[in-house]
């Protein structure tokens, strides 16, 4: 099992950096399970606009996240292939597809700042906090938010299909 | 005290199992107070507890088992007769001894609670009794005939007796169980010795990394089988690795299984605690509990099934005098069966007790706006039953004097449904209750039928799945209604179906409707159909091995079914209610799982009662499902969908006059038709010639075909009928859709259509 992320420990804690559209983010390590290059996407049907599929991953059906949709970002340039970054949340895994993967950084917390408002307004609700490093602006984020945010947004399916027939 | 954490451990999970058999030898022993190796048995046990305490210095747990074998002691040698109080108090003994055992389990000591007064009593009791005459000759050598049922009551000293309950006349008694060997005919030298030398404790998340790596090693081997090669070798060690895959497979399979005894053993004493504190006489009988399911399904239906036993020691058995003065006998039946049926697990709880008091579930159902009070009176009594089942819809002092019946029957509908389970009820007054709980065999790996739809490949439940019935453009099966009312005629049936391309939004608009297949199932009291393009055909992916795969579906091609593991697909996609998890096939790809419970919440299909050889009359009231028309007139009426047995159009230019009658002709048949407006006494444009819809009623109603401009629904009524009050032809007013309809009077109709054949 792995942990889920927990922001907000002592000490220096080791990020996962990776790039969205144009910006630069992170989630703890901790909570990453595996970084995978491609994978077959099963669709899903109805799912939150931002899950585009399934994959499978060592046994386990891993629902994929498009970072850029939940971003309301434009679909990416063909040139950009995405790598998925898969998450352990507590008893689910989850895939953050992301344009690409840069390195592993180490920060202390108390150089993390409070969120900024250079972060895109869309990711908002999961930012945790800011970090400059080398010239440029690392957002982290907390999946669990991100995944909570999705499961708020989607769509009233049930309401949508037909008028309800009451019965006895 | 750290270094014996492990024996401790040990000690604790034994005496966990000790304490449950000492349960059992108790209840025995209640009923054969004379059985000698019983009472062996329960005296080694406690011995064994209080051995092992003074070992690892648990004292309480010592005083009180020595206490208790005392008094055992006594018992044994013959010089104390069993009685009620001497029950009661070793029951209490179990009680506190679990207790404690609790208390070192969760904190490593043997906690603050007293049980000094306890052990008193149990050496008080110990002394008692000692003039009995009949004490002598010892009960072990030579057993009294016959053995009393009811002792004689000893008055008791004036002993402080606050833990013990008070006497009661309740016996609870266990019968043999006929499937599983029954512990008395066991050697009393070893007690279950053998049972202990062949198996070993395995932690559970062990058994489920087990059972994926097999799935893992399943997949490797189907890829494996699809290589093409002439080599003889290769193909020895492929066919071999085939071979010992499934035999891995269904052995690890077979890991996670548990026979139901670990659920019923606990029913002998939860049955004598309710029936002692509601003064019932109840004799227990388990049946099947060696059927094996699922061990987490077995902790799913631990509760509600615990729910259902107190109910019906409860509420279903009647007071003994009750029971005499019924001509029955004192002694109440509850019935504890447990078998597998059709790939499911069945769990019978019957009891012989009043049965529930269908006039007053009626009367509450009223009460509550359930139901209104006309359409109340005609509801046939299963229906009413199903009230039980409402929320919150009895909760005390409604059904019966005692408390309400239906106390939490809507949780236990609600877990056991939870996981893919069905509860039903029947009920017969002054014979008895039966609840019905089918629970699949196991949620992880099932037989599945996978289907094609547009791009995508999905898996449905084969448990769920009726039959498959390919749509064919040239007068075969086909899809008759119009938009939003889409049936299939199956045997008579009209079916409602749902085009999966269009329900999960593949395609705008089907593309499934002339050439599809038609996949009926059944999920709880609904049957509907779903179309998709197909069955998934050949490929590797199919598993030979899949165990029903002859006989469950004739007409479906056998490499569509598989034996698939379930896997969860997250709270994120499991939230949405359409998808129950996810699978990997053969081929590597994922596959949906379809939660068919969702699909028909999600399209609020009606539900299509089991057709039954019923009067019209009772077809009327028994039908949730009507078929919404508009006549030419233009009035809005509905028919029970059951009646009905086929749609069809024709030109108005089609009809042929005979004798005075109308007929329509299709090949050799001639159905007779009524105008539904002269039905209603309402006048039709007699010379109208736009295109007309029949809807063709079964025998029972004639089998003639009733002419309307349209069909537009078919759906459930949102609100109970008003009968109608000197309108021809018409049965009452309803809303179907939030419109007021017409329920056409088809008893009316018979001696009419008679008439005319």
């Amino acid at each position: 099992m792995i942990p889920s992320t927990m922001p907000g420990q002592p000490h220096d804690t080791r990020y996962c950096c990776f790039v969205v559209g144009s910006d630069c983010f992170a989630v703890a390590s901790i909570g990453v399970a595996e970084v995978l290059r491609d994978g077959k996407i099963t669709r899903v049907p109805h799912a939150p606009e931002a899950v585009i599929g399934l994959i499978h991953l060592r046994g386990r059906i891993v629902p994929v996240i498009d970072m850029r949709r939940r971003l309301g970002l434009p679909a990416a340039p063909p040139s950009i292939s995405g790598t998925h970054l898969v998450l352990g949340l507590l008893d689910d895994w989850y895939s953050l597809l992301v344009d690409e993967m840069l390195e592993v950084i180490e920060v202390a917390d108390h150089d993390i700042e409070q969120p900024s408002r250079a972060a895109p307004e869309s990711a908002h609700d999961a930012v945790t906090g800011v970090y400059a490093d080398a010239g440029r602006l690392v957002h982290f984020l907390d999946p669990q938010r991100i995944v909570q945010s999705l499961a708020r947004q989607r769509e009233p399916f049930l309401n949508r299909q037909g008028a309800s027939h009451g019965g006895i | 005290m750290n270094d014996n954490r492990e024996f401790i451990e040990e000690f604790l999970v034994e005496s966990g199992e000790n304490l449950d058999q000492l349960d059992r030898d108790l209840i025995a022993l209640e009923e054969r107070p004379d059985d000698p190796q019983r009472l062996a048995s329960i005296f080694r046990t406690v011995h064994t507890i209080k051995g092992n305490s003074g070992f690892f210095g648990f004292s309480k747990l010592g005083a009180l088992t020595h206490s208790g074998e005392h008094l055992l002691g006594r018992l044994r040698d013959g010089k104390l007769r069993l009685n009620d109080r001497v029950t009661g108090t070793l029951y209490s003994m179990v009680d506190a001894v679990r207790s404690i055992i609790q208390a070192i389990e969760e904190t490593g000591v043997e906690g603050e609670q007293d049980f000094r007064e306890l052990s008193q009593t149990l050496a008080a009791v110990a002394l008692e009794d000692v003039g009995e005459p009949t004490a002598a000759p010892a009960p072990a050598v030579m057993p009294v005939a016959p053995p009393p049922t009811e002792m004689p009551v000893i008055p008791s000293p004036a002993v402080p007796v606050a833990v013990i309950p008070p006497p009661m006349t309740g016996v609870a008694a266990v019968a043999a169980v006929p499937a599983a060997p029954s512990p008395p005919a066991a050697p009393p030298g070893k007690p279950a010795a053998q049972a202990t030398d062949s198996s070993i404790r395995v932690d559970v998340g062990l058994l489920a990394s087990i059972l994926d790596l097999v799935g893992e090693l399943v997949l490797a081997r189907n890829e494996l089988r699809s290589i093409e090669s002439t080599d003889p070798t290769l193909e020895g060690v492929i066919h071999r690795i085939n071979t010992v895959t499934n035999s891995l497979q269904e052995a690890a399979v077979k890991t996670r299984m548990q026979p139901i005894e670990h659920v019923f053993n606990k029913f002998p004493r939860t049955v004598r605690d309710v029936a002692v504190a509601c003064g019932r006489e109840v004799q227990l009988v388990i049946d099947g509990a060696d059927t094996e399911l699922d061990r987490t399904l077995i902790e799913s239906i631990r509760d509600p099934l615990t729910h259902l036993v107190r109910n019906a020691v409860d509420h279903g058995i009647e007071p003994p005098a009750m029971r005499e003065a019924a001509g029955k006998p004192r002694t109440g039946r509850l019935l504890l069966r447990a078998f597998h049926e059709s790939g499911q697990v069945t769990i019978e709880v019957q009891d012989d007790g009043a049965g529930i008091p269908v006039e007053a579930v009626r009367a509450k159902a009223v009460a509550r706006g359930l139901i209104d009070a006309a359409a109340a009176a005609v509801l046939p009594d299963e229906r009413v039953l199903q009230f039980i089942f409402e929320p919150g819809f009895s909760t005390a002092a409604q059904v019966t004097s005692v408390s309400g019946r239906g106390v939490g029957m809507d949780v236990v509908k609600t877990n056991i449904e939870g996981i893919g389970g069905t509860v039903d009820l029947s009920s017969r007054p002054g014979l008895g209750t039966t609840v019905r709980v089918r629970v699949p065999l196991t949620l992880a790996i099932i037989p599945a039928l996978v289907v094609r739809c547009a791009t995508e490949r999905f898996a449905l439940p084969q448990a769920a799945v009726g039959e498959l019935v390919s749509l064919r453009a040239d007068g075969g099966p086909r899809i008759e209604g119009l938009a939003g009312a889409d049936v299939i005629r199956v045997r008579g049936r009209l079916v409602p179906v749902v085009f999966l391309d269009e329900f999960l939004g593949l395609r705008p608009t089907t593309a499934a409707r002339e050439n599809g297949t038609v996949v009926l199932v059944r999920v709880d009291d609904h049957e509907f159909g779903i179309v998709v393009d197909g069955t998934q055909t050949g490929g590797p992916s199919g598993d030979p091995s899949t165990p029903r795969a002859t006989h469950a579906v004739t007409s479906m091609e056998a490499a569509s079914l598989s034996t698939i593991v379930v896997k969860p697909i997250g709270s994120l996609l499991a939230q949405m209610g359409i998808y129950s998890g996810a699978t990997v096939l053969g081929d590597g790809g994922v596959v949906l799982i379809l939660d068919l419970r969702g699909i028909l919440r999600a399209k609020d299909l009606p539900p299509q009662p089991r057709r039954g050889d019923e009067a019209v009359a009772t077809a009327i009231c028994v039908t949730d499902s009507y078929l919404v028309c508009r006549t030419i007139a233009g009035r809005r009426i509905a028919v029970p969908v059951d009646t009905v047995v086929r749609l069809e159009k024709f030109d108005g230019q089609e009809l042929q006059a005979v004798g005075g009658k109308r007929l329509v002709r299709r090949g050799d048949l001639f159905t007779p038709v009524v105008d539904a407006d002269m039905l209603l006494g309402t006048q039709a444009a007699q010379e109208d010639t736009g295109s007309v819809s029949l809807v063709v009623l079964d025998g029972r109603c004639g089998g003639i075909g009733i002419a309307v401009r349209q069909i537009l629904d078919v759906a459930a009524a949102d609100s109970m009928l008003q009968p109608s009050i000197a309108a021809p032809g018409v049965a009452g007013t309803f809303a179907i859709g939030g419109i007021a309809t017409e329920l056409l009077d088809l008893a009316a109709l018979v001696p009419t259509a008679g008439s005319h054949s």
